[in-house]
């Protein structure tokens, strides 16, 4: 036998379990995200000096807006204090599109971008449990994206203070878990989707469209009488309509989006388990 | 002792596509099993039946006695496979590729895996991107083969290496059948097939037509014979003969198309003055062609 160190295969790390190996696949765009996600907060810090003394301009421009556009950059407590304006800015638009984008990317690759991409027969001739990898492949989208939740998390409590933009800490907080998990409900629908049907585009397409009627549906919800019963039928609405940034976590609502991540799980591993899987 | 794989009754079809049809084959412990057929035969539906990523619409197939199904996760720890086609991860190289695979099996021995890339020729240290088809097929390979498994399944495994390499194949080959490990493996190159295995199944669209000794497969072969004789024969005496397949008369020679015993057409040219007789060792080539010929006698169903 040779030597003792030259008895590897390779000195790469994070290769031991397909968690560890889907997180290492991101080793070169995670950064970026990371950076382009804390960037978009920090600018929105930087701009809130200029809203906070223009607070009584802004209030009078806000109340002759109709009632749609208070609502969609609106949000809890007026714009012009801290939680109002990062509701209406970073948690009604850029924060859960890009977490969206970023949960829907890696839920919608876990099984579907593999088994397109002709790697999956490989992995799943290992002795390693359809299920197994699966999990695996969710458990990776569920941390990527609580990284990125954390990361406008920490960037506001870090940050925000060089600009005075100062939120009430708990309800920010509240505003920000809401957010993630907004974002894995709709990375666990994309998973399951892939899982299901082994198409990558389908994967990504199903769960974006469905993101963006349920956005519209929560929005315009408040507003047109006859879309006010559906609304609960939206995600967003279990994501934004009880005003986390005003009024902390609501429970029930948590627990819809967590029970929303759940039953698209499930109905992943049962699919996935069951299926004949293309070359 | 118990087949190492056996096919029951297996039927697999994807909808319109035809997949494969009532199989029933065993695989016998310790030898070299050739699944031969064109592509799109149903070779690659059959080993990816036995691997669990697809499922038999009906029947079953038991590999190293255990279901397919129920047992994938133990089969696939006990098994090598080779994919016929497949991608492997383009951004890390050989050595990590095989070092995951190597980890998801737990307890491979690193220093075989490195023997054999060194036999093979493979290079760990490069991207597996930057590698051609036939190195990539050799990294394929190696993590078939470096767990030392009881059973390899290999689809096409010689495909796209180049000569010295395919050699070196055959040569694990036999250090496995040597170790009395089996080995399941489908190709179209018949020359190799004569070379490696003990017993090949012949596959026609989804059907089995053969499952036989190679020995006898050939001995039931159309064999080419051609006899020269001092004039001219009549090629009508040799047509009624039950073993003469085809005549065709060329001034004094005939060309005879003969399956099994040339006993008949040898008596029936004694009764001619005959200057020389050529009779073709037939290859699998020959073999297949018995089954795969256009011709309406073409083969016969199965080797009992």
């Amino acid at each position: 036998m040779a030597s003792e160190h030259a008895v590897q295969l390779s000195r790469g790390r994070m290769l031991g379990t397909v968690f560890a190996k889907t997180l290492r696949d991101q080793r070169r765009s995670y950064p970026w995200w990371v950076v382009g996600f804390m960037g978009t907060v920090v600018m929105y810090a930087a701009v809130w000096p200029s809203i906070a003394q223009n607070a009584d301009m802004f209030e009078d421009y806000m109340k002759n807006l109709p009632d749609v556009f208070q609502e969609l950059i609106g949000g809890a407590g007026g714009f012009t204090t801290p939680e109002g304006y990062l509701g209406s800015e970073l948690f009604s638009f850029l924060g859960p599109i890009l977490l969206l984008v970023y949960a829907i990317g890696a839920g919608a690759r876990a099984i579907a971008g593999e088994e397109e991409g002709g790697s999956l027969d490989l992995l799943l001739s290992t002795p390693v449990r359809r299920r197994r990898v699966l999990v695996d492949k969710f458990e990776a989208m569920v941390l990527g994206t609580f990284g990125l939740a954390f990361v406008a998390w920490l960037a506001v409590v870090a940050l925000g203070p060089i600009w005075d933009l100062r939120p009430d800490l708990e309800n920010f907080t509240a505003a920000c878990l809401h957010l993630f998990l907004l974002a894995i409900a709709f990375g666990a629908i994309a998973l399951a989707v892939g899982s299901a049907t082994g198409s990558k585009g389908l994967a990504i397409g199903v769960p974006s469209g469905f993101a963006l009627v349920a956005f519209i549906v929560n929005l315009f919800g408040t507003t047109v009488s006859w879309l006010e019963p559906v609304r609960p039928l939206s995600p967003f609405y279990y994501y934004s309509g009880s005003e986390p940034l005003a009024n902390g976590v609501d429970v029930v609502h948590a627990l819809v989006l967590v029970a929303i991540v759940t039953v698209a799980l499930a109905f992943a591993v049962w699919r996935f388990e069951r299926r004949d899987l293309a070359t | 002792m118990a087949d190492v794989v056996l096919a029951e009754h297996l039927s697999k079809s994807y909808g319109k596509q035809r997949g494969v049809v009532d199989l029933d084959f065993g695989v016998h412990p310790g030898e070299v099993f050739g699944y031969l057929g064109p592509n799109g035969a149903g070779k690659t539906t059959t080993i990816r039946t036995m691997l669990d990523m697809i499922r038999p619409t009906e029947g079953r197939i038991l590999v190293l006695g255990l279901d397919s199904r129920s047992d994938a996760v133990e089969i696939h720890r006990r098994t090598g496979y080779l994919p016929g086609e497949m991608t492997m991860y383009g951004r890390l190289t050989g050595g990590e590729y095989l070092r995951h695979l190597a980890a998801l099996r737990g307890g491979v021995d690193e220093a075989y895996a490195l023997q054999l890339a060194e036999r093979l020729g493979c290079d760990l240290s490069v991207r597996i991107h930057s590698l051609s088809h036939g190195n990539r097929r050799k990294v394929a390979l190696i993590q078939a083969f470096m767990h030392r498994p009881e059973l390899l399944v290999l689809d096409e495994p010689t495909q796209g290496l180049d000569p010295l390499v395919q050699i070196e194949f055959y040569r694990l080959i036999e250090e496995v059948r040597a170790e009395g490990r089996t080995v399941f493996l489908s190709s179209h190159v018949m020359p190799e097939v004569e070379r490696l295995c003990d017993r090949v199944a012949i596959i026609r669209e989804g059907r089995l037509v053969a499952v036989e000794d190679v020995g006898d497969l050939k001995a039931r072969a159309l064999r080419s014979i051609s006899i020269h004789f001092e004039r001219p024969v009549p090629a009508s005496a040799f047509e009624l003969l039950e073993s003469v397949r085809e005549v065709v008369a060329q001034g004094d020679v005939l060309h005879l198309t003969v399956s099994g015993p040339v006993d008949a057409v040898v008596k029936e040219a004694a009764r001619h003055q005959v200057v020389n007789i050529e009779s073709h060792e037939p290859t699998l080539e020959d073999v297949f062609l018995t089954f795969y010929g256009t011709g309406t006698e073409g083969g016969e169903p199965d080797g009992e």
